[in-house]
């Protein structure tokens, strides 16, 4: 064998001998590891995921830590990129799992990655806590160590269709335009059925890929059937197109409701006055009168948040940084470090957090309601939420030539 | 009027998309080249048009000729550094390297610009003027205006004047060309240049229309394919009858199928023009 | 089929199934997904060397097949209720009918327009799966659970080795022969007396039929499957890679393609976290550049010294 030969295979020698190195763990550490696309078409959502998860853990430690049987045990994070791939995800996972012997799982984010993700959790008996999947599909197939603090996607258009039935003129028809996602679709399942509840007529019910760029046809056909209210479920990119693209089109319906947009600052900094009017969907508020045990309110939290990350914190960033607190609330309770305790001491957790109330439906999911909010002169205003009026909404929209 | 409202708004974005195979068209004509990393390129001229402006507010429009020239400068050192050293490997080959390009391309502007959404927002960016009962946004009716001058320039550079002779001559007969002293490694590196231009051009305009990010190439150079391929590869023509083609098609098929049916219809039309007619509307039969 | 007789590779080649066969008890849980996913990606290496490597016909949309292979298997096994034992055959047996079907027009391309059809089909197998309701469109399918992986890793073992096997064959049979001579000069083959078409056919039919079974496996593995997350282009261009990587045309090649190339992934993908992709696209750069005859070639003719190289770069540049 050549000399060269002989160097390639040492080199494939010592990449084989460096994938069994295994990292040694801290002696009083609990690591919760976690595979998050940190690159990719989600990077944007899972680096709230990280940097909410690092503040948590930094939070928590800095207040002692978690305390198991007397002893203060640090919290540690063991992050891999996923890349937005489900496949790599579910090996990163298993590595998690299998090889680095972490103690505890966070999720990804995406239903479409924590659906694979949850079978190597619930394979190796392992519980994971996420923050970035709604849909109801993860929490179907009786799988016992998942758990969610995203409220379930079939309820997120119910406050915005009974408040449009309580505004004044009331609203009549309907339009539904969803993504072809596992989310989006449980959103529309949903709204439908809300319409019925409600009495308003659907005059459009249409699907589009999620990487649709051009919604120029849709809104063609919708100004031709011109609904009073327009609900559109999607993710961050298609909400920004979909205004974009209504105001160049000159249609503007008396209500439009997005699940993802609005409650994020860079939506509304990249729409500018085209955001007025629109109304979005958000669990978590930062003004809201919650907190816990690490973090006081939810102000508290969006301020510390803000001052060590450079941006404002959202509903991602808060149900991220509750995953990593509902652990520390388990752990506590379980007073062990065994999987199977702290499954059981996860599925019947109640604790109050910078988030709200976090306990756990039987299926894993959280029980949570959704406040409706609506972005008037730039700031979000939380107009209805649980059967309440909280706000005099900004109703009707306007034509977008009689906007200032 | 439903049905003359989709056939505008598919003709104003089938300009668009035009002007975006008329770049991968030529350097595929000229080179063999089948440049996977074009979409890369629109996304860094869509970039480029959202810096100056972010930074220094220059209007995209008038910003273009700068984001023309920064990326003719970069696709000149690409071609000239890197791919004229496996330009005349196995097709397949050229086709690998530009995915290396475009992963690497990708990922540094994710490293340096993160995957932020990003949008270039003019004070004139929603505007629209009526005719009837058909809305034309004034920025998707300049853009095309815009493409329609970009285009014709260009043709006029390549059959009017010296150097655009010099390049259809290197694509005809490589060692002829050679053989009358044409620098062809020049040549080369200048015809990816102007292909990046274009695309560079294309994606400071596609800038104005729609969100701006790391990954938004992919697609437009899926896109380009089925356009320069529908219109006739090699042939400039062909890429603008063919950007006007998949505009109307996908138009008209999101109205009346269905949102979800656009891309099904192109890349089952790229598949049927290959079975059929592999030199496209307009190509002349080899 | 009678398989060429040289008694040491097929000795090392048997002492080297036999161990991996031996290894999940050795291993680590985490070294035994490894090892299944390297022999996915192995196996479709060998797949598409069959038409890209002997046959010279550059597929760029073989994850087609791939994609078919594994909606075929999940739907059987979610919608229809089959047992697994006659899903995954079935899988196969469709990919292969469905690549010898669109083989038979696209196969009279030649070079680009080739690549391009092939890249075509594969995303327009996805936009037809994204509309299917059977599929699931855009919501994609569940599978049942499987607690151990071995099943998957003797499946995924046992495909390689079988598509490996079918590579050996071609290398020193007469159907082999004639996709080689269709590779270097076509006219010539068919002026022999070669019925190019059917052998084209035949041998795209055969990449299909692995990289279906492979996609068939690999549904089941990952228990849920959606269309983005199944035809990629990327699939496709490792699948190239790893077989140019290792030195397409021969039989050992596209294994040590996907040898090396998912080693060096994988560590990359847990050592430099966000650099990885970066990295994954120099390396195709580099290979591309430094060796596009492959390591197999670089280390049977022992010569990898930059006269070489300088001598490579004449030869493809200008």
């Amino acid at each position: 064998m050549g000399r060269r030969a002989m160097g390639q295979w040492s080199l494939v020698a010592v990449i084989a001998l460096g994938l069994m190195a295994r990292p040694a763990l801290g002696a009083d550490e609990i690591v919760l590891g976690s595979a998050i696309s940190q690159t990719g078409k989600y990077a944007r959502e899972g680096k709230f995921y990280v940097d909410a998860y690092t503040l948590t853990v930094d939070a928590i430690n800095k207040a002692g830590g978690v305390k198991v049987g007397g002893k203060p045990y640090k919290l540690a994070l063991k992050l891999y990129d996923d890349q937005s791939d489900p496949n790599l995800s579910v090996r990163l996972f298993t590595r998690l799992v299998t090889s680095d012997k972490v103690n505890f799982l966070l999720g990804p984010y995406s239903s479409g990655i924590t659906i694979p993700a949850s079978a190597v959790s619930e394979k190796y008996e392992v519980p994971m806590v996420q923050g970035g999947g709604a849909s109801g599909k993860i929490f179907d197939r009786g799988y016992k160590y998942i758990f969610g603090t995203l409220p379930k996607a079939e309820f997120y258009f119910q406050a915005a269709i009974e408040a449009a039935a309580k505004f004044t003129p009331r609203v009549q028809t309907a339009a539904l335009l969803y993504s072809n996602e596992a989310f989006d679709r449980s959103v529309a399942d949903g709204a439908r059925q809300w319409l019925k509840e409600q009495k308003i007529d659907k005059v459009y019910d249409e699907e589009y890929q999620p990487s649709t760029q051009d919604f120029t046809s849709v809104l063609a056909v919708l100004k031709s059937k011109s609904p009073d209210l327009v609900l559109v479920a999607g993710h961050e990119e298609n909400a920004l197109n979909f205004i974009r693209q209504a105001q160049a089109a000159d249609m503007a319906p008396k209500m439009m409701v997005f699940t993802v947009g609005p409650p994020t600052a860079d939506f509304r900094k990249t729409l500018g006055k085209a955001a007025e009017y629109v109304f979005g969907i958000t669990p978590w508020l930062p003004d809201m009168d919650v907190g816990g045990e690490i973090f006081k309110s939810a102000r508290d939290f969006a301020k510390q948040f803000q001052e060590r990350f450079g941006y404002e914190a959202d509903y991602h960033v808060a149900s991220g940084a509750a995953d990593v607190l509902v652990y520390k609330a388990a752990i506590e309770k379980a007073q062990s470090l065994d999987a199977k305790k702290v499954r059981e001491a996860l599925a019947a957790v109640d604790v109050e957090t910078l988030y709200g109330r976090v306990k756990f439906e039987p299926t894993g999911q959280i029980a949570m309601g959704q406040v409706l909010v609506q972005v008037q002169e730039g700031k979000l205003v939380p107009v209805y939420a649980f059967g309440k009026m909280l706000a005099k909404p900004a109703y009707p929209a306007p034509k977008w030539s009689m906007r200032k | 009027m439903l049905a003359l409202q989709v056939l505008i708004n598919g003709i104003l974005l089938g300009g668009l998309y035009g002007l975006m195979a008329l770049g991968m068209s030529l350097i595929w004509g000229v080179m063999n080249i089948v440049n996977i990393a074009h979409g890369a390129l629109i996304m860094l001229g869509a970039y480029v048009t959202f810096w100056l402006f972010t930074l220094w507010g220059w209007d995209p429009f008038v910003s273009l000729p700068a984001t023309i020239a920064l990326l003719f400068v970069y696709g000149y050192c690409l071609q000239r550094f890197l791919l004229n050293l496996i330009v005349r490997a196995q097709l397949f080959l050229t086709l690998l390297i530009t995915f290396g390009v475009e992963v690497v391309m990708v990922n540094l502007v994710r490293i340096f610009w993160s995957s932020d959404l990003r949008q270039v927002t003019p004070t004139y960016a929603g505007a629209n003027f009526a005719v009837g009962a058909i809305t034309i946004p004034y920025v998707r009716l300049w853009v095309f205006v815009t493409t329609a001058i970009l285009s014709v320039l260009f043709l006029l550079v390549l059959e009017k004047t010296r150097l655009g002779r010099a390049i259809r001559a290197t694509s005809e007969e490589l060692r002829a060309a050679r053989l009358t002293g044409i620098p062809v490694a020049h040549i080369y590196a200048v015809t990816f240049g102007l292909g990046a231009a274009l695309a560079g051009a294309a994606g400071g305009l596609w800038g104005m229309l729609f969100p701006i990010t790391p990954i938004m190439g992919g697609a437009l150079t899926l896109k380009s394919f089925v356009v320069a391929v529908l219109g006739g590869l090699g042939t400039m023509m062909g890429a603008i009858v063919g950007g006007l083609v998949l505009g109307l098609a996908e138009s008209f098929t999101a109205t009346y199928l269905g949102p979800t049916y656009p891309n099904a219809i192109s890349f089952g039309l790229l598949v049927l023009i290959l079975i059929l007619r592999p030199t496209g509307i307009v190509g002349r039969r080899a | 089929m009678r398989l060429p007789s040289r008694r040491v590779p097929t000795v090392a080649g048997a002492l080297v199934v036999a161990a991996l066969a031996l290894a999940p008890w050795g291993l680590s849980p985490f070294l035994v997904q490894f090892l299944i996913n390297l022999f996915m990606l192995a196996a479709l290496a060998e797949s598409w060397n069959i038409i890209g490597g002997f046959t010279g016909y550059a597929s760029f949309g073989n994850v087609a097949f791939f994609g078919i292979g594994a909606y075929t298997t999940a739907v059987l096994l979610t919608a229809a209720a089959w047992p697994f034992a006659l899903a995954l055959p079935a899988g196969g047996l469709l990919a292969m009918a469905f690549a010898g079907l669109i083989g038979m027009p696209i196969l009279r391309l030649k070079g680009h327009y080739f690549a391009i059809a092939t890249l075509g089909v594969a995303e327009t197998m996805r936009e037809i799966v994204y509309n299917l309701k059977i599929t699931g469109g855009g919501t994609g399918l569940t599978m049942p659970i499987t607690r151990s992986p071995l099943p998957f890793f003797y499946l995924m073992l046992a495909i390689l080795v079988a598509a490996t096997l079918v590579n050996w064959w071609l290398s020193a049979s007469r159907f082999g022969y004639g996709l080689i001579a269709i590779r270097e000069d076509e006219d010539a083959a068919m002026a022999m007396g070669i019925n190019t078409a059917l052998y084209k056919t035949a041998a795209f039919a055969l990449s299909g039929a692995f990289a279906g079974l492979v996609g068939g496996v690999f549904a089941y593995w990952i228990t849920f499957i959606d269309p983005e997350g199944v035809f990629r282009v990327i699939v496709t261009i490792q699948m190239i890679i790893m077989a140019v990587f290792g030195g397409m045309g021969t039989v050992v090649g596209p294994l040590l393609g996907a040898l090396v190339l998912a080693s060096v992934s994988e560590l990359l993908s847990t050592q430099l976290v966000s650099l990885a992709e970066l990295f994954n696209g120099l390396i195709v750069i580099l290979v591309v550049l430094f060796m596009p005859k492959g390591l197999a070639e670089v280390i049977s003719k022992r010569e990898f010294s930059l006269k070489k190289l300088a001598r490579n770069l004449r030869e493809y540049g200008v």
